[in-house]
């Protein structure tokens, strides 16, 4: 009897373990099959958010590291530099208004009886917990129109809805100054659903 | 097909002493397993409840989980504090929108005072991003005024301008008390079923005056500052427990809780509040669904016995059956009576136990909101919950065919001819 009983505790406990399914700075597959005919959206990969030309390590492929001396200032600027350049990812003003589909792992904001209200979604598994946190512009800020029920903590959704790269009132401000002005996709999303299917 | 229902309602009539206390037995185990499930649910959107609208929960490193505990459910005591100007050069970072400090430490007979500044009543969002409201008075202005939560207010029966003092420390009686120093209730908010509700608020110049005379957790003997003196000297807080963040942009919450994390000052923590939660949850969620394992495990128990008890039951009632067969009952027509039999006992004992649940919560709900500030509220069955029965009426009906298939093959040859 005892071990039924356990038995079906651990059952039970499963599903708050299926968490570990993805390892850290784990990515989604993306299908690259064409939408069926008669979809409103496109499906997208997370790469095609940053625009094009844009290259935070530009200043390091321009030096050949064979060449320098261990400890070289050059290398140490080159990388804050792109450090700098990786905190002010740009984002593509093309896709504002775009209908897009695409999966990632949520990171929810906002709950209301349980349900989230406000969520971001971003590209690999264990961003912001464990590895330093993706671009601004490989985050997305997602509204979803109703309420999500069960939906926790890096859980792979696919996300369907429109895109909106303008910016929010309250950054309008003079921070654009500070170099701290802060860009990023918003989205109103239609639908979400589970991501299912192997990780990459 | 009636009258197989009256026959049934007859026959257990006779029985009803068994009956009954299985129908007991099945309403108890019914009222645990829901009770459990209800339990679940109230703590979970309690917590969710309780904070809203806040990007970062930033304290000294502990862990997540402990941070947001005492930060936001004022359960537990914080291990550290962080400095006053680490929090304001957050405070002041470019990214952030606005910051409510937070400090705790001292009590009111047993309720928690919460130093904070004015920001705390412009920015302090719950529930679905409702916004603090006063239900009398005003937000304090002087250094010892005070707002109350509602069920401070309540319980101890202040009003708007009453006198009290604060304790040192949080606990139960005995703690030493800043009884020099006593404050005026300025304010008393509006009820919101958060942890809010047992808190009581004062400035954060206010902790540092009550402390001015204090060394090392006590008064220093035979020193004291008269309250009208403090403002003398600076009570500008040296440090703060925590600080709730609200951002511009909340797509910079990653961004910013690094910038807290690497902050050179001193070792600092920020959590994401749904994150943390998440993570409680799934510490949590063993425990819970151990308990809900064992009350299935009850439930399945009740029903045992209910097969138990209509089991022993066929051997004296072999007459009875055996009459229905002589008078023309087919032997189809016995197992739908004794499949009734169970259906309508499992029915009973869960509609028994759903009034025992109510009852129970009635009588619950009041200690849940003074001791934890959960809001416990006796409403209907959620989906979940009926579904929970569904399932043990299934159960229940399943198990009657047990009994059910033993009469329907003695009716046929046993009965008439009993050996006693």
């Amino acid at each position: 009897m005892i071990r039924v009983a356990l038995a079906l505790v651990f059952a039970l406990a499963q599903p708050a373990l299926a968490a570990d399914k993805y390892r850290v700075g784990e990515r989604l597959r993306q299908s690259t099959a064409r939408p069926a005919a008669g979809a409103s959206y496109q499906t997208i990969r997370w790469d095609a958010l940053v625009p094009e030309g844009w290259d935070p390590a530009r200043d390091l492929r321009g030096i050949n590291l064979a060449m320098l001396n261990d400890g070289d200032r050059r290398a140490t600027e080159a990388l804050e530099k792109m450090k700098k350049a990786w905190d002010e990812a740009p984002i593509e003003p093309a896709w504002n208004g775009q209908r897009v589909r695409l999966p990632g792992f949520v990171v929810p904001l906002e709950r209301v009886n349980e349900e989230v209200t406000e969520f971001l979604l971003v590209p690999y598994f264990g961003a912001c917990i464990h590895v330093p946190p993706p671009p601004a512009n490989q985050i997305i800020h997602v509204f979803p129109a109703k309420p999500v029920k069960n939906l926790r903590t890096m859980d792979a959704v696919w996300v369907i809805g429109v895109l909106d790269t303008t910016r929010s009132e309250a950054l309008k401000g003079g921070n654009e100054a500070m170099g701290m002005a802060v860009a990023g996709y918003r989205m109103k999303a239609e639908q979400i659903s589970p991501y299912k299917g192997p990780a990459r | 097909m009636r009258h197989w229902f009256a026959l049934a309602a007859k026959s257990a009539w006779n029985r009803r002493l068994t009956l009954g206390l299985i129908v007991a037995a099945v309403a108890l185990s019914v009222m645990l397993l829901l009770g459990v499930e209800r339990a679940r649910r109230d703590a979970r959107e309690g917590f969710a409840q309780s904070v809203s609208g806040t990007d970062l929960i930033v304290g000294a490193r502990t862990s997540p989980v402990q941070l947001m505990l005492y930060a936001v459910f004022r359960i537990g005591e914080a291990t550290n504090n962080i400095r006053w100007d680490a929090y304001q050069a957050i405070a002041r970072h470019p990214l952030v929108a606005w910051t409510i400090p937070i400090s705790l430490g001292d009590s009111h007979r047993g309720f928690p005072v919460l130093g904070t500044s004015a920001a705390y009543f412009d920015h302090f969002r719950y529930g679905d991003s409702r916004p603090l409201a006063l239900a009398a008075g005003k937000p304090f202005a002087d250094v010892f005024d005070a707002v109350l939560g509602a069920e401070v207010a309540e319980q101890l029966g202040y009003r708007v301008g009453d006198r009290i003092v604060l304790s040192h420390g949080i606990g139960g009686i005995g703690l030493p008390e800043h009884a020099d120093k006593p404050f005026t209730v300025s304010g008393i908010l509006q009820r919101t079923g958060t942890p809010v509700d047992r808190t009581v608020h004062v400035s954060l110049e206010a902790i540092q005056a009550i402390h001015l005379d204090w060394q090392g957790g006590a008064p220093v003997p035979g020193f004291s500052i008269p309250a009208q003196f403090v403002r003398k000297f600076d009570l500008t807080p040296k440090e703060i427990t925590a600080a709730l963040v609200g951002l511009k942009s909340r797509a910079a919450v990653f961004k910013m809780q690094r910038y807290v994390d690497d902050y050179p000052g001193e070792p600092l923590l920020a959590v994401l509040p749904g994150v943390a939660l998440d993570e409680l949850w799934q510490v949590v969620g063993v425990a819970e669904n151990t308990l809900l394992a064992l009350s299935a495990m009850v439930v399945v128990v009740g029903l045992a016995g209910l097969v138990a008890v209509v089991l022993a039951g066929l051997n004296e009632r072999r007459r009875e059956i055996a009459v229905l067969r002589a008078v023309g009952a087919s032997a189809r027509g016995v197992f739908a009576l004794l499949m009734t039999e169970g259906l309508f006992v499992t029915l009973l004992g869960c509609a028994a136990g759903v009034v025992l649940l109510l009852g129970l919560t009635l009588l619950v709900a009041p200690l849940a909101q003074s001791r934890y500030g959960i809001t416990v509220q006796p409403r209907l069955l959620s989906l979940a919950e009926l579904r929970l029965l569904g399932l043990v009426v299934l159960v229940g009906v399943a198990a009657s065919v047990v009994p059910g298939y033993r009469a329907y093959r003695l009716s046929l040859a046993d009965g008439l001819t009993p050996r006693l």
